[in-house]
């Protein structure tokens, strides 16, 4: 169905900038070049970021409490992502994006009233407060509170020089360089475009507890992607690194891992091949191969859908789902990653969360609604694209611990059966289970060995079926670093995943016939 | 509303000039939309939303950059764009960077676009409870019905755009939308989930809300027993409703940055007959009440009907300014708007009847295509086609192949194109068509 018309802040097509001067909002403020501002208390902790003292979020409050509200809370947002691109040896395309707002929600019950403004001012918030407050009439009486403290944070990500400081003279040189390493790398390249993004993310969330929590995001990403000839074929491929990074994280090393895997893995599809169509084995190559736990059981335990009981796993907590060795994790504080978050968009500071642990389903994922709904502690898992929109369980980083066995006894053990390498995307059916990825890259397995490439397979599963088909895991855990973005219910919030080698005994692999 | 809007993108054009750069375009939006959720009878979600925002393209001594802000305040707006000239001026000189030719301007349309109902700012909130109880309930409470949802979502949308070189122009656009969606509890664990949606431009093309909500039903109900079909190269029949997702897949790689980034299986088909001749398709910009529709593209360039394949013959790309210059093709447009499709004479039941064996698609589930080369692999929801009859409901089922050598083998189109959609596609025929699944 067609949504609201919304605009996406942490887009890939966004730009950088010659952070030159400050961003506007900090104008007023008596620190601007405050670059630690998570761990030290100013003296005016609300007015510091967003021009905003503790008596307008008083006010803002009470509106929002006024018909009885069980909870309320209120986001301010403010985004700088700058983006630059390198097509043909040039870079002549850059980018800027400034976003900013407050997003104002009253929770009674199950029922969520929700109102944003791009507007600051005091008239405009109360004017969203009211909008958000009339989605219902509750019985809570207490009083909304009139003093709010900042709550404290772990610091997973914390930036030595925050990406509003970072002039786009410093990023230029590093698209430079990775284009001429990956141009040096195979002849048969004829295109190569290098793109590089950043954002510097502050949030701000008050609610009617009276608790204020502040937290300043980084992220950043560069991508390489390559067309090259053979034969008169053309393949295309790209590769990215992406995470909560600093400048100083694309060190020469990094640069030469995204340039190799870019042009390798387009290399590979000249001699590609797609595999046989049917049920078959197949082996989860460690790293990306996350995007499995993602789709297979991750969305399945966000608590929502458990919640409203639309999900496969809404009665299989306690349940025994995978053999013993099995243990999924969804995490938010691995440091640096993109997935991690210090707090999440409800203020409550992120943990790791065992999903499944030694094969038994042990934890969905919850925001404030759900934890309330389910009396457990929420996982900080409350999530939300920007400002524009209402909060939910969402992944982080989603991965699966090593297990007891090696890659080289996988491959050994399957007859016929494919690796999984490397992908571009997925989906799953939350209530029915089945789920999808695509595999860009991959290899076919004969006779427990590999024997030879093969591409652009869709695989299709179900998640409960496919968990308790994971029949091997080896011992060589590995974390993606690639830009990956979840949507669900038209939203997009960036994620990480992971995966040691894994046997999946059964799956339906898109193939041909014959 | 539009004229303080196109004021705004003009005294944002002045401002950069002073600034430093040589050429400006400007665009000012803004939009209000208003959407109401409820489940299983009680209103759970209602959102309200005002968005604003300038977008500024500049060129400033043979250089090119973009900026956007929500942040309109004026003296933020200066040092917003005193930046922005300076990030333009430390990019590389690309001969290809220039504004969009004012020759493109002329000839704008004089067709009443209609895409504007102004009953739909004033939908009130009981109506908005109305809408949404007359789909509860006609799911909430029926045999095997987990959780019922319906939405009612309203929207405005307002743009103006200016260019230093003589570019003006806006429009206005409402859209009023309704649906429901339910989750069913099906024996062994599985929860099958369906939605019906329908809109439109104006309040009028709403479908009738006991009609979407019974259709969400049969369309879960269609899902149970559902099972994995059978590994074979048979008929695929597609559903108008999924039938827009495959052509946007062949027609994904048109555009002028994948041509000239030799990313596009397109490259050097122009004028040859490349998939089947039963396939004509024309980009039309200028459908009244269409949801793609607009009098002119982001470029300036006034709209006009564009051939995209006729008769299996690819007529055009979709080209824009900067890839028209690398190219040395004339610009068309940038961006694909809504997408005809010649019809054939048959409803997707005739088409059926017709086939011993196949598959009928009703929906995707994930997968991708390569526009470097057309390769594809999908999966797939829907039934199977037994003796001219729709049979079983299949699931966790592929689909593989090339989307050229796909459509070479397309053998017939219906007559049913599905009407929610900027693209009017209809029941597509392919034959030979490997499905992976048991």
């Amino acid at each position: 169905m067609s949504r609201l018309t919304r605009r996406n802040v942490l887009g890939v097509g966004l730009t950088g900038a010659a952070a030159l001067t400050l961003p506007a909002f900090l104008a007023n403020s008596g620190n601007p070049a405050h670059a630690s501002l998570l761990d030290d208390a100013p003296e005016d902790p609300f007015r510091d970021w967003f021009g905003i003292d503790e008596s307008t979020i008083a006010r803002v409050m009470a509106e929002l409490m006024s018909g009885g509200a069980d909870f309320a809370d209120v986001y301010f947002q403010h985004t700088r992502s700058n983006s630059v691109r390198m097509e043909d040896g040039l870079i002549s395309s850059a980018s800027t994006n400034i976003d900013q707002g407050v997003g104002l929600r009253v929770v009674i019950g199950d029922q969520v009233g929700y109102a944003f403004t791009e507007d600051l001012t005091l008239d405009s918030m109360l004017g969203a407060a009211r909008t958000a407050a009339a989605i219902a009439k509750g019985s809570n009486k207490s009083p909304s509170p009139q003093r709010f403290a900042l709550g404290k944070t772990p610091s997973f990500y914390q930036a030595t020089v925050p990406w509003d400081q970072v002039g786009i003279d410093a990023k230029l040189p590093l698209l430079f360089r990775v284009e001429s390493i990956t141009r040096e790398m195979d002849p048969a390249i004829k295109k190569i475009g290098v793109s590089w993004s950043d954002s510097d993310e502050r949030v701000m969330i008050a609610d009617s507890t009276g608790r204020v929590v502040r937290d300043r995001r980084p992220m950043s990403r560069l991508g390489v992607m390559v067309t090259a000839e053979k034969g008169g074929k053309l393949q295309a491929h790209s590769s990215n690194l992406a995470g909560r990074r600093e400048l100083g994280a694309y060190d020469e090393n990094k640069l030469r891992q995204v340039a190799k895997e870019a042009v390798d893995r387009t290399m590979l599809l000249f001699d590609a091949k797609r595999p046989p169509a049917g049920e078959m084995a197949v082996v989860l190559a460690a790293g990306a191969s996350g995007i499995l736990l993602h789709e297979a059981i991750g969305h399945g335990m966000e608590a929502d859908f458990n919640r409203k009981g639309t999900s496969i796993y809404s009665n299989m907590l306690g349940k025994e789902v995978a053999p013993k060795f099995v243990n999924i994790i969804d995490d938010g504080t691995q440091p640096f990653e993109r997935g991690a978050l210090n707090v999440d968009d409800e203020g409550n500071v992120t943990e790791k969360t065992y999903m499944v642990k030694d094969g038994v389903l042990t934890s969905y994922l919850h925001d404030k609604i759900s934890a309330k709904h389910y009396g457990v502690k929420p996982t900080g898992s409350g999530r939300r694209e920007s400002f524009r929109h209402v909060v939910m369980p969402r992944m982080r980083s989603t991965y699966m611990e090593s297990g007891p066995h090696t890659p080289e006894e996988i491959i050994e053990s399957v007859k016929n059966g494919i690796v999984a390498e490397t992908f571009t995307n997925g989906q799953v059916q939350i209530g029915a289970g089945d789920f999808t990825f695509y595999i860009k890259n991959g290899w076919l397995i004969e006779d427990g060995k590999i024997t030879a490439p093969i591409k652009d397979v869709n695989i299709i599963g179900n998640g409960p079926e496919a968990l308790r088909n994971v029949t091997m895991v080896a011992n060589d855990y590995k974390l993606d670093t690639g830009g990956w973005t979840c949507g669900k219910d038209g939203q997009s919030v960036p994620v990480s995943q992971g995966m040691p080698t894994v046997l999946v005994s059964k799956m339906t692999v898109g193939g041909v016939n014959g | 509303m539009a004229s303080s809007l196109l004021d705004s993108a003009k005294a944002a054009i002045d401002l950069a000039k002073k600034l430093g750069a040589n050429d400006v375009w400007a665009n000012a939006s803004r939009s209000n939309g208003v959407s109401f959720e409820m489940r299983n009878g009680v209103l759970e979600r209602v959102e309200d939303s005002t968005s604003r925002g300038l977008s500024i393209r500049l060129w400033v001594d043979g250089r090119y950059s973009v900026h956007n802000t929500n942040d309109l305040r004026p003296a933020t707006l200066e040092n917003f764009i005193k930046e922005a000239v300076a990030i333009t001026r430390s990019l590389q000189k690309d001969p290809f960077r220039v504004i969009p030719d004012s020759s493109l301007f002329q000839g704008r349309s004089t067709i009443q676009l209609d895409l504007v109902d102004s009953s739909i700012a004033s939908v009130s909130r009981e109506e908005r409870i109305e809408l949404l109880k007359k789909m509860n309930d006609r799911i909430q409470g029926q045999d095997k019905v987990l959780s019922a949802t319906a939405s009612v979502s309203t929207s405005q949308d307002q743009s103006a755009a200016a260019s230093s070189n003589g570019f003006s122009g806006s429009f206005e656009s409402t859209s009023m939308w309704i649906g429901a969606g339910v989750v069913l509890d099906e024996e062994g664990g599985k929860r099958p989930e369906e939605g019906y949606f329908g809109g439109g431009r104006h309040r009028s093309e709403l479908p009738d809300p006991e009609h979407a909500a019974e259709m969400t039903l049969k369309l879960a109900r269609n899902r149970l027993g559902s099972s994995k079909g059978p590994t074979r190269k048979t008929t695929m029949v597609v559903h108008p409703r999924a039938a827009g997702s495959i052509v946007g897949r062949l027609l994904s790689s048109l555009d002028g940055g994948a041509l000239q980034q030799k990313r596009s299986f397109w490259a050097d088909k122009v004028g040859k007959e490349s998939v089947s001749p039963l396939l004509t398709i024309i980009d039309d910009p200028l459908v009244v009440r269409g949801l793609a529709s607009r009098p002119f593209d982001s470029e300036g360039i006034s709209s006009k009907p564009l051939p995209i394949i006729e008769a299996g013959v690819l007529k055009n790309f979709y080209i824009d300014t900067y890839y028209g210059k690398k190219l040395g093709m004339a610009p068309t447009t940038g961006s694909p708007s809504n997408r005809i499709l010649a019809l054939g004479t048959k409803n997707m039941e005739e088409l059926i009847r017709d086939i011993d064996q196949g598959i009928l698609v009703t929906s995707w589930l994930g997968g991708n295509s390569d526009g470097a080369t057309g390769d594809f692999s999908l999966g797939v929801r829907g039934h199977l086609i037994e003796d001219g009859a729709i049979g079983a409901p299949v699931s966790e089922m592929n689909v593989t192949g090339n989307l050229l050598a796909m459509f070479s083998d397309l053998r017939a189109l219906g007559n049913d194109p599905w009407r929610y959609s900027p693209s009017k596609v209809p029941t597509l025929v392919f034959e030979n068509v490997s499905f992976s699944g048991v």
